[in-house]
């Protein structure tokens, strides 16, 4: 072997990671060229010198990095109704029910936002919007940080507060109102996948096809928002299994969504219901200009 | 498959699944580190500063948003954030490529590497000092390409094996790297020896 190649090998059989037939044939060529040998030992003197030879930073890093990617998060709570709610400097970012498990919300929120969360004091503006919709109150036009959500999530998931409280409205309504009539399969996503509910009132929509549909949270809680809202959950039920969508005033020849407040002063003997829009249409009725009923053809 | 945990703790892991204080016991713990690699390349410590902060953002990010549990569990930390930092190191210093270490070994006296400091030498105080000092300009000295290798092989005291997976060559041509490095180091110090005898 020649000298050249043991000087290559000699810090990597100082440290045994040579294989083992070649540290046998270094340490061979060692009994018969001490100056190489030597060289094992300066290696071993270099190595233990620079070892200590490390540069430290003036400060370090650690308060301005970890705070770079912390956002807070605390409890909201009306009555029996607690959810969790995280925010930016910007607005919030995350609502669930608060009895979930924290790890989760930890994890989902890390994926989607790519920030860590700590418990702090919720912000007034942000504690009174929470609050609101918890309790079926007027809700304050709450700040929300919808960062990360696709263009389309946003059109959909900004659609939602022109929804009045204690009424409801399909996905196609959604879809139609964003100029997307016929997404709305995608809008049913966007809205399941709300990562503000309550605040947001994803609860107000509802299928088409009758019953409040399902919610994130269950279906109970979805009825027991609305309900307490003032929406008229059963009648809503009602209306649907007898494949009612739209209904009519036979004094003012308009029709309405059910829950449209300018439906539910129709007297029951004025009312008429309909199947859907060209059904209203043919029998001569126009479309309320309050709650904008989607011109939803079969 | 999981990686052997560092001191009991995948961080990696525990960083994708935010766990609280994960990712400060990242900071905390490779900081050092990833400061002196970054230093050692840029010669500066500003820039390396801010080239460690920017890759323990990346790599938060990353953990969180882009990689996958199984992917998160399975990382090879320490070489992962040694290459995030080399990325950045390189793109942020000017100028052109590595230089010196490339030369063929001709080029380099192939004699042994001679001795350095007597490894059992007590010396102390001021002998102790200058001979910091002459080490620290002499590891100056040396192209960046060594620099780099004297920080993973000798400070951090990685594997041959560690080293190609964070700088992407052959565990052999690194050995023959490590080498030249030493002997340049080897060769500054002499004739820093020669000037302060004279």
């Amino acid at each position: 072997m020649q000298c050249r190649s043991v000087l290559t090998r000699v810090d990597a059989l100082r440290t045994g990671e040579l294989p083992e037939d070649e540290a046998v044939r270094l340490e061979e060529h060692f009994e018969t060229c001490p100056s190489c040998r030597d060289s094992l030992d300066d290696v071993g003197a270099l190595a233990g010198a620079l070892k200590t030879m490390t540069l430290v930073p003036e400060r370090s890093c650690c308060g301005d990095v970890c705070g770079a990617v912390r956002d807070g998060f605390g409890v909201v709570a009306v009555g029996d109704r607690a959810v969790r709610v995280a925010f930016s400097e910007r607005g919030i970012r995350m609502i669930e029910p608060a009895d979930r498990e924290i790890e989760s919300f930890r994890a989902r929120y890390g994926h989607r936002y790519g920030r860590e969360l700590e418990e702090r004091a919720v912000p007034e503006a942000i504690r009174r919007a929470v609050e609101d919709a918890l309790s079926g109150r007027e809700t304050t036009v709450p700040e929300v940080d919808l960062e990360g959500a696709t263009p389309f999530e946003r059109a959909v998931l900004t659609v939602l507060p022109a929804i009045p409280r204690g009424e409801v409205r399909s996905y196609s309504w959604v879809a139609e109102r964003i100029g997307r009539p016929r997404a709305i399969r995608a809008v049913g996503n966007a809205v399941a996948r709300n990562p503000v509910p309550f605040v947001l009132p994803c609860h107000r929509v509802v299928p088409e096809s009758g019953g409040v549909g399902k919610y994130a949270f269950g279906t109970p809680m979805k009825r027991a928002l609305l309900a307490a809202e003032g929406a008229p959950v059963e009648e809503i039920e009602e209306l649907a299994r007898q494949g009612v969508r739209l209904v009519g005033s036979a004094t003012t020849r308009v029709y309405c969504v059910p829950t449209c407040r300018g439906a539910r002063q129709i007297r029951p003997e004025n009312l008429v219901p309909f199947h859907d829009a060209e059904e209203a249409a043919r029998r001569g009725f126009r479309p309320c200009r309050i709650c904008k009923p989607v011109a939803r053809t079969a | 498959m999981m990686t052997a945990p560092l001191d009991g703790e995948n961080l990696a892991l525990g960083i994708h699944r935010c766990d609280p204080g994960a990712f400060e016991r990242l900071v905390q713990r490779f900081e050092p580190s990833l400061h002196n690699y970054a230093n050692r390349i840029l010669g500066n410590r500003f820039d390396a500063q801010e080239v460690v902060q920017d890759a323990f953002l990346r790599a938060h990010d990353a953990l969180t948003r882009r990689y996958d549990t199984s992917r998160a569990a399975d990382l090879a930390l320490k070489p992962w954030l040694f290459r995030i930092v080399r990325n950045l190191s390189l793109n942020k210093r000017s100028g052109t490529g590595p230089d010196g270490l490339g030369r063929p070994l001709q080029a380099f006296d192939d004699g042994r590497i001679g001795p350095l400091v007597p490894p059992c030498t007590v010396s102390q105080g001021v002998e102790r000092e200058q001979e910091r000092e002459a080490l620290e300009r002499a590891i100056a000295k040396l192209p960046e390409d060594g620099r780099e290798l004297i920080v993973l092989r000798f400070m951090e005291e990685m594997s041959y094996g560690e080293i190609a997976s964070v700088v992407g060559q052959s565990e052999a041509a690194l050995r023959g790297r490590v080498f030249r490095s030493l002997k340049l180091l080897r060769d500054a110090l002499s004739d820093n020896e020669v000037r302060h005898a004279m």
